[in-house]
């Protein structure tokens, strides 16, 4: 993945995903382009001076020098962070997306990671659950604690969150959660419904679209109503779900040898660390959740 | 509402084109007759044809470029059981035949006609050579007008002479359509004049079938072979050692290809009020627009890539600009991502 030549006009490098290829093979009328989005991956916006010396013109010098890399064809590793678009140019501030581990799901404390315990043997297992918070991958609705995600403006400067809302047009409707499908599936806080992706891609990435309207189950109270809040300044909407083992996590130590480690929880457990990716359908704010399966060895 | 997504209009910004690219393929005739002593021939134990590689074969480096065969028809005087691999000589003409120019209306293989005009009977190549190019050196077709081949026609095997060029001068314009197989041209060594084709160049099989009078009247052979005439090497040697003679007179061929890219353009247009803020991670300081003092202040980013989705939102196809755009409430931009199949 080199550079692109920046020495002249600006040019485009376009490639298929290998997902688009994916589709285009298929041959069942899947591949159809119906959108575009622009992304800004390769910059860095603290680079923006605004104090530059020289003048306004100047305060993206350093912005506009910055190289571009190739595009390649990973379609999971492009576009990590969109352009939005909000028809007003008065924002100053924009919410974001945080994990909420104060009623929700706490980094397990002996490896400060969010975790999941895979099987029976796992769990029953004392000295491993006595290591810290966890989801319960045996009995799902016996977890403690759904993992939480609050939206919003994490600092108070345009109000409190008790008393101010968070504008409706920047307010997250519908969310995004992608998981490597070979690891972990998602399921509503009390682990009694799970969701259905909307499509596994070519990398075993399966993608689930939870929306206010029609899974309220993996929804939260928002906005001033929200509690055990960790957002300071206006809250928008609060997502909450369970991430449970995938069949051959729970059955069978052959993933967990090929892509995970070895190491002591307790007791000696095999892992493997993913992530989940949370994103707002629309603002686009993307949260990669780093999340740890766990079986004992 | 904030949004990340722009919907493509499918009448407005999305349109398809249509490119011819051309590519020169220059082959020196020393490539298949001494350049790797030989060691990029590649020879067949059935013995119909031989191939022509560009780098030793036994590298994994070596590309397959074109393969030689020769063969005859079944009225050709050549054609008695005595012949050296009658057989396979009828067959491999047999075969060309009938996948380069077809069948009559009673199902019989047709021969090969000088001058193209098969329904009108006239003189038929009933002696070739073939040349089969791979597709990697032709792609989707040999251009019109482009083909040369150079071959030493006289002298003996060890002391060539009599340089030929051949060439489907005019095919540019006028080429013949009545073949299977796609369009053809005639080969000729001048100018183009009816009823003086010495062969045949088909553009989208790429094959070239020389006719075996060019050899007839002078010396064919090579080092190993009695220095002879076509017709003697054609009853008396196999098809193997007639391609080593044909190749060891072959001097050049040249000939542009050519790729038929057929593209689809996609217009991405963000308008002023479009895409002037991020989630880029680093946007936002404390959830401040690290590029805003106030609210009066211009929201910018910076594009540098353009992704085109499906209507679920699975990232298709990507473009990466070479350097950074920017965009503010003060400028619109179009981007113009071509995609080629």
């Amino acid at each position: 993945m080199a550079f692109l030549d920046n020495s002249g006009d600006i040019i485009l490098d376009a490639v298929l995903t290998d997902t688009g290829r994916m589709r285009l093979a298929k041959g069942d009328g899947s591949f159809k382009i119906a959108k575009f989005a622009l992304g800004d991956d390769e910059i860095n916006y603290e680079l923006y001076d605004k104090n530059h010396a020289s003048g306004s013109a100047y305060y993206d010098i350093e912005i506009v020098q910055s190289p571009v890399l190739e595009a390649f064809t990973n379609n999971t590793s492009m576009l990590k962070s969109k352009l939005m678009t909000v028809s007003r140019t008065n924002l100053l501030y924009l919410p974001q997306i945080v994990n909420n581990t104060t009623v929700g799901l706490a980094s397990n404390s002996t490896n400060n990671i969010l975790t999941v315990l895979v099987d029976q043997a796992t769990v029953e297992d004392s000295t491993i659950a006595a290591t810290g918070d966890y989801v319960n991958g045996y009995r799902i609705g016996d977890t403690k604690n759904p993992i939480v995600m609050d939206q919003g403006i994490v600092s108070n400067a345009i109000g409190d969150g008790s008393s101010v809302v968070l504008d409706a047009d920047l307010t997250e409707t519908q969310f995004m959660l992608e998981i490597d499908n070979r690891f972990g599936n998602i399921w509503d806080a009390k682990g009694s419904s799970q969701a259905t992706p909307s499509f596994v891609d070519d990398d075993n990435v399966a993608t689930y679209y939870l929306s206010t309207s029609t899974n309220k189950t993996y929804f939260g109270k928002s906005g001033t109503s929200m509690s055990g809040e960790v957002i300071t300044g206006p809250r928008g909407a609060r997502l909450q779900f369970l991430v449970t083992p995938s069949v051959d996590l729970n059955s069978s130590t052959y993933l967990f040898t090929q892509l995970g480690t070895t190491a002591t929880l307790g007791s000696s457990v095999y892992q493997i660390d993913t992530t989940v990716r949370i994103t707002g359908v629309t603002t686009g704010y993307r949260v990669d959740l780093p999340i740890r399966f766990v079986k004992k060895a | 509402m904030a949004t990340t997504f722009k919907t493509l209009n499918s009448a407005n910004d999305v349109t398809s084109t249509r490119t011819l690219l051309h590519e020169a393929i220059p082959l020196t005739g020393t490539i298949a007759s001494g350049t790797y002593d030989d060691n990029n021939i590649k020879t067949y134990s059935h013995g119909m044809f031989e191939s022509v590689y560009d780098y030793p074969v036994l590298s994994s480096s070596a590309n397959h470029i074109f393969d030689i065969s020769t063969g005859y028809a079944s009225n050709s005087a050549h054609a008695t059981s005595s012949s050296n691999q009658n057989s396979k000589k009828l067959n491999i003409y047999s075969q060309m035949a009938q996948v380069l120019v077809g069948y009559d209306a009673t199902g019989s293989i047709q021969s090969f006609d000088r001058d193209g005009d098969i329904a009108d009977g006239g003189d038929k190549i009933n002696e070739a050579i073939f040349v089969n190019f791979s597709r990697l050196l032709t792609k989707d077709e040999i251009k019109k007008g482009s083909f040369s081949m150079s071959i030493m026609t006289g002298g003996a095997p060890t002391a060539v002479s009599d340089a030929m060029t051949i060439t489907d001068d005019g095919a540019a314009s006028s080429y013949k359509v009545n073949s299977p197989a796609g369009e053809y041209g005639i080969l000729y060594t001048g100018s183009a004049v009816a009823g003086a084709g010495v062969g045949l160049v088909y553009y989208q099989a790429g094959v070239a079938v020389l006719s075996g009078s060019v050899f007839a009247a002078s010396q064919m052979g090579n080092g190993a072979l009695v220095a002879t005439g076509f017709d003697a090497i054609a009853t008396g040697s196999n098809i193997e050692m007639m391609a080593d003679s044909f190749r060891n007179r072959l001097t050049n061929i040249s000939f542009n290809n050519t790729v038929e890219l057929n593209s689809t353009v996609y217009f991405c247009r963000a308008s002023h009020n479009e895409f002037n803020y991020s989630n880029n991670p680093t946007y936002l300081s404390e959830s401040q627009i690290r590029v805003k003092n106030s609210t009066t202040d211009n929201p910018v980013s910076y594009v540098t890539t353009v992704g085109l989705y499906s209507s679920d939102n699975e990232l298709l196809a990507v473009a990466k600009l070479s350097e950074p755009l920017k965009k503010d409430p003060n400028t619109e931009v179009t981007l113009r991502v071509r995609l080629d199949f």
